[in-house]
């Protein structure tokens, strides 16, 4: 096994410049390669470990020090070895954000927004980018509107034209969300007593009842046809029964 | 600080609100409301005052033209955040990861040296101690 020199030392004996380029690490600039000072530093290296290296090897870079006994570069405080998240204390909105899914229309961002917000801003020219690269030609300050100005706003009389009327018009809400307020006006939130609750839920029961109901009858009438001394219509027909 | 965004999120939703009712008079408009529009109209002009005082403030605050990009397109800015978050921690478990292994090699590297070139490496400890920080 050959000992070889740092590669920067023969690439400054090319006549290159910036012997820490190469260095173990980045960042902090090595001292140039001063002859003054190098006796301490550097390390005998046995003669038959040396590589020949090119004949036109100067004498300063023989006598840089060894490679892995330089100065090692600074080290920076912070690194990617420690969690920047909890370094910066970002874990309640990596939480927030990574933890849960976060939904996609900025109509779930801004709901009380009204309008249709969730189309392209650049199908209607609403968008923040055109702002940005096309700033409306104005003045710098905002002045109320005199008298003779607010003439210009007097409008016609009646509805607007269907086209124009997107402040109405709201994305659509989730089914979901439906099927809840639905179901609420039947329940009402106050809290209620046993008696009332088993009463409304006689009351579900009565409205899911009618398909139930038909189905039913269209079976009793089947099984009437087909065999009227069945069984099982004994057992269904209290139940039935009951429901009416 | 969040005093500052408590105060221009206050101005910009009684401007909201004032466009709101703005569209609903322009929608259906009737001669006798004229002097509400005109109102509006004025209450629309002290709303975007209220919002460029609070400009002054929010100067520190530097907003991503990414964040803008997701709006645009109609999009939750949370979603930029959320990815940003993502890729942040997933460049720190690379680096972290890469910081590891070149940690690993060191200490090996030192080991094998420090069999090959005893000498050397004695110097070596001596200079950067026995573990050097890595």
């Amino acid at each position: 096994m050959h000992l070889r020199r740092n590669p920067c030392s023969q690439t400054e004996a090319q006549g290159h410049s910036g012997p820490s380029a190469l260095g173990f690490g980045s960042g902090k600039p090595l001292p140039p390669p001063v002859p003054q000072n190098p006796v301490h530093m550097a390390v005998p290296i046995p003669h038959q470990l040396v590589d020949e290296g090119p004949p036109l090897r100067k004498p300063a870079a023989m006598n840089e020090p060894f490679y892995l006994v330089r100065e090692l570069p600074m080290e920076n405080e912070l690194t990617g070895n420690t969690n920047l998240i909890t370094h910066y204390n970002l874990e309640h909105a990596y939480n927030k954000f990574c933890g849960k899914k976060v939904k996609e229309k900025l109509s779930n961002f801004l709901p009380e927004l009204p309008g249709m917000i969730d189309t392209p801003g650049h199908q209607d020219g609403s968008s923040l980018r055109s702002l940005i690269e096309k700033p409306p030609v104005c003045n710098n300050s905002f002045s109320p509107l005199t008298g003779t100005m607010l003439t210009g706003f007097r409008l016609h009389t009646g509805p607007l034209p269907e086209q124009y009327r997107l402040m109405h018009i709201q994305p659509p809400k989730k089914k979901s969300k439906h099927k809840h307020r639905h179901h609420r006006p039947q329940d009402p939130l106050p809290p209620e007593t046993p008696s009332d609750s088993d009463h409304k839920k006689k009351k579900k029961k009565k409205d899911d009842d009618p398909d139930r109901k038909k189905k039913k009858k269209d079976k009793k009438k089947k099984k009437n046809r087909h065999s009227p001394d069945h069984p099982g219509m004994t057992s269904s027909q209290p139940s039935s029964s009951s429901l009416r | 600080m969040a005093e500052k965004f408590d105060n221009l999120e206050e101005h910009l939703e009684k401007f909201i609100e004032n466009i709101r009712q703005l569209g609903i008079i322009v929608s259906d408009f009737q001669p006798s409301s004229q002097t509400g529009l005109n109102q509006k109209l004025n209450l629309m002009i002290t709303g975007l005052q209220d919002v460029e005082k609070c400009r002054q403030q929010l100067n520190d605050i530097h907003v991503p033209l990414e964040a803008f990009e997701y709006i645009d397109q109609g999009r939750n800015p949370q979603l930029y955040t959320k990815e940003c978050l993502e890729r942040a921690l997933a460049k720190n478990e690379q680096v972290k990861g890469k910081i590891d292994t070149m940690t690993k090699f060191k200490s090996l590297l030192i080991s094998e040296l420090g069999k090959v070139f005893p000498e050397e490496m004695a110097k070596y400890k001596a200079i950067h101690g026995d573990d050097p920080p890595s």
